[in-house]
């Protein structure tokens, strides 16, 4: 069952945090990599470490793991 | 108590501004709840649905939500603020002010709310002492919890307009149009799932800077020495060594002061007797999961300080002018004065610090779903006690489901917009914010004591419930009118010490009103006839045989992951102490 959302329903909560998250990843991910390959990180403190491309590619494993783990799945949409 | 600084704080110049890449994130967060109030309309027809997510959560949704509700950004920028001003001693509001409250709450009163099948605190009331007690409790919640609606709201507006130079109406509107739509549409169920998104948002969006921070202050042992050479002091880094006396600690508080007031009233009052957190947890899909609930809200609440406090703390240590010197932060209204920055900006200017394009515009995220997330948290709890403790309790008694539901919809909206109308109010006179705070420290603290004694105590009955609750919250508003009328004397009586700071006079104040309510109810409780023990059944200890709650291994029984919390809570305490 969609965990959260209502009895029938197809997305849990756990979906939407999933997305989000991903979303979020996909967004960061390539930005960072692009500033880091070019140098064109804003210096903040400690720039030098890429969060921005870190912080991306750990969004995007777990938003990633969420969502394909709580994917509305086909026997799921057969009983609604 | 952060709310009137909030007002000032920023009145220095735009801090930042966000590039199309933060835009972006900002915008794929309000396509997505708005997504959601659409998505999960058609599973709240009924009330039950509406009003309680037809009791369907799960502990860890219900716990999530749980917690989530109380972490508003301007709690967060608030503590971050009285980190750097106080030290670790803020870290007791997270710790010491919440966990035995939220433990409590699942392991000894939960199965009482639960069992009554109440939909409200009020509710509860009704049932234990009758429609006095309900009336007095569901009049003041819905009164105080629209107010801090709109002063949310107007926080909110105001960080926008100083940290990204947003105009505050445009912020006003936008907020309260999404959380119009999204709670109207969805109800709690609508409230609950933002708020379960919200509280990933804010580890994402803000877990970065205590990271980076400790790698720039090179660890936790570093950052204390760093600190007590920058403020000449060892007292920032611990928790009760420096709570002996009054005047031994910069909040100018004892540990009387934190163990009964904070520890004792305000943090039991608000755990367990505020609507707006209870009702996320009344949406629990059965008995077991409504105790586990709080436990899991308090493993996670124990965790916070490290987004919040650690911040504060380390600005102490790393935050530095353009010219290299350390930068100090101010109060609010001296900010105003000399265009420093304020003690509440530390969060928004370690955000900064660390954040670029895209971090800077998840952790702006992070603060504006946190916002929104506390308007919704009030409106939806508001709507509930409006429509079932009030509505339909004195106006229309015998509407069908389908009528409470449509005044559900209809007081959300109302509601957002009393809350739109509070906001301009206090935006034309900031002390309004005071006296929206102090008016919620006048109901929680006897509500505990009327709530507590109601399901604990048999003979406590309704004469004694209504006169204890009602002469509770009158002491506490005298007190309040005594300590701001008669000065420093006054203060010492009520405070125990003229050099109490404001915080410790809302905890002494809150533990004598409670006290007062107590006796008051004890009072007239054996004077006055009490109900049999067949009409109290399901709502007092003594009265009631608890259900089992289907726990079978020890890892599925809450009282034994209460005990894990307690453990690690005695744990850190002892760490930092």
């Amino acid at each position: 069952m969609a965990e959260g959302t209502g009895r029938g329903d197809l997305l849990s909560i756990w979906f939407f945090v999933g997305i989000l998250t991903l979303l979020y990843g996909i967004v960061l991910l390539p930005y960072g990599a692009w500033a880091w390959a070019t140098g064109r990180e804003a210096h903040t403190v400690l720039f030098q470490l890429h969060p921005t491309f870190w912080w991306g590619l750990l969004l995007s494993i777990l938003g990633g793991f969420y969502t394909k783990r709580f994917w509305p799945r086909s026997e799921d949409r057969m009983k609604t | 108590m952060h709310l009137a600084s909030a007002a000032v704080l920023f009145a220095s110049s735009q801090l930042t501004h966000l590039v199309p890449l933060d835009v972006l994130i900002l915008v794929l967060y309000f396509a997505v709840v708005i997504f959601i109030g659409f998505y999960v309309k058609g599973s709240t027809n009924t009330s039950e649905e509406f009003f309680l997510a037809n009791r369907e959560m799960s502990a860890w949704i219900a716990g999530l939500s749980f917690v989530s509700a109380n972490l508003g950004s301007l709690e967060l920028m608030g503590w971050a603020g009285s980190a750097y001003q106080y030290g670790i001693l803020a870290m007791h509001w997270y710790w010491i002010g919440a966990i035995p409250a939220m433990l409590f709450l699942g392991i000894v009163m939960m199965p009482f709310y639960y069992i009554s099948r109440t939909h409200s605190v009020p509710g509860y009331l009704k049932l234990r002492f009758g429609e006095g007690a309900r009336g007095l409790s569901a009049a003041c919640f819905a009164f105080m919890t629209i107010l801090m609606s709109g002063v949310n709201m107007y926080a909110m507006a105001v960080v926008m307009q100083t940290v990204l130079g947003w105009n505050m109406t445009f912020s006003i509107w936008v907020g309260a149009i999404t959380v119009a739509i999204y709670v109207m549409l969805g109800g709690l169920r609508s409230a609950i799932i933002n708020e379960v998104l919200q509280f990933v948002l804010i580890w994402a969006g803000a877990a970065l800077i205590p990271i980076l921070g400790l790698i720039e202050a090179g660890g936790w042992t570093n950052l204390k020495a760093q600190i007590a050479a920058n403020v000449g002091s060892n007292d920032y880094t611990h928790l009760w060594s420096t709570l002996g006396s009054f005047k031994s600690n910069p909040m100018g508080i004892h540990w009387t002061g934190i163990v009964f007031g904070l520890g004792g009233v305000i943090s039991f009052g608000y755990w367990t007797t505020d609507f707006l957190v209870v009702q996320r947890v009344l949406s629990a899909n059965n008995l077991r999961s409504a105790k586990l609930a709080p436990v899991i809200g308090a493993a996670f609440k124990m965790a916070v300080p490290l987004i919040v406090i650690v911040p504060g703390l380390l600005a102490l240590a790393v935050l530095k002018n353009a010219d290299g010197s350390l930068m100090h932060l101010v109060p609010g209204d001296v900010a105003k004065i000399t265009g420093q920055h304020a003690y509440d900006e530390v969060l928004p200017l370690m955000l900064i610090r660390y954040c670029g394009p895209g971090l800077l515009g998840l952790g702006i995220t992070a603060l504006v779903a946190g916002f929104m997330s506390g308007m919704a948290g009030n409106v939806s709890a508001f709507s509930t006690v409006w429509t079932y403790d009030l509505y339909g309790a004195y106006i229309n008694k015998k509407a069908s489901d389908k009528h409470y539901v449509a005044m559900g919809r209809w007081s959300t909206v109302v509601g957002m917009l009393i809350s739109i109308l509070t906001a301009y109010l206090v935006a034309h006179a900031t002390s309004i914010m005071d006296y929206v705070q102090a008016l919620f420290s006048f109901f929680i603290a006897p509500l505990f004591g009327t709530v507590i004694l109601g399901m604990l105590w048999k003979r406590a009955t309704k004469e004694g419930g209504f006169w204890g609750l009602l002469a509770g919250t009158i002491g506490s508003i005298a007190m309040f009118i005594y300590v701001h009328v008669g000065g420093k004397q006054a203060l010492s009586r009520i405070a125990l010490s003229s050099d109490a700071q404001p915080m410790a006079e809302n905890m002494y104040r809150a533990l004598w009103s409670w006290i007062l309510c107590v006796v008051i109810t004890i009072g007239v409780s054996l004077v006055t006839k009490p109900k049999s023990d067949s009409e109290l059944n399901g709502l007092v200890y003594g009265a009631t045989a608890i259900p089992d709650d289907g726990s079978r291994t020890l890892l599925q029984k809450p009282i034994f992951w209460a005990g894990v919390v307690a453990v690690i809570f005695v744990f850190l305490n002892l760490i930092f102490f």
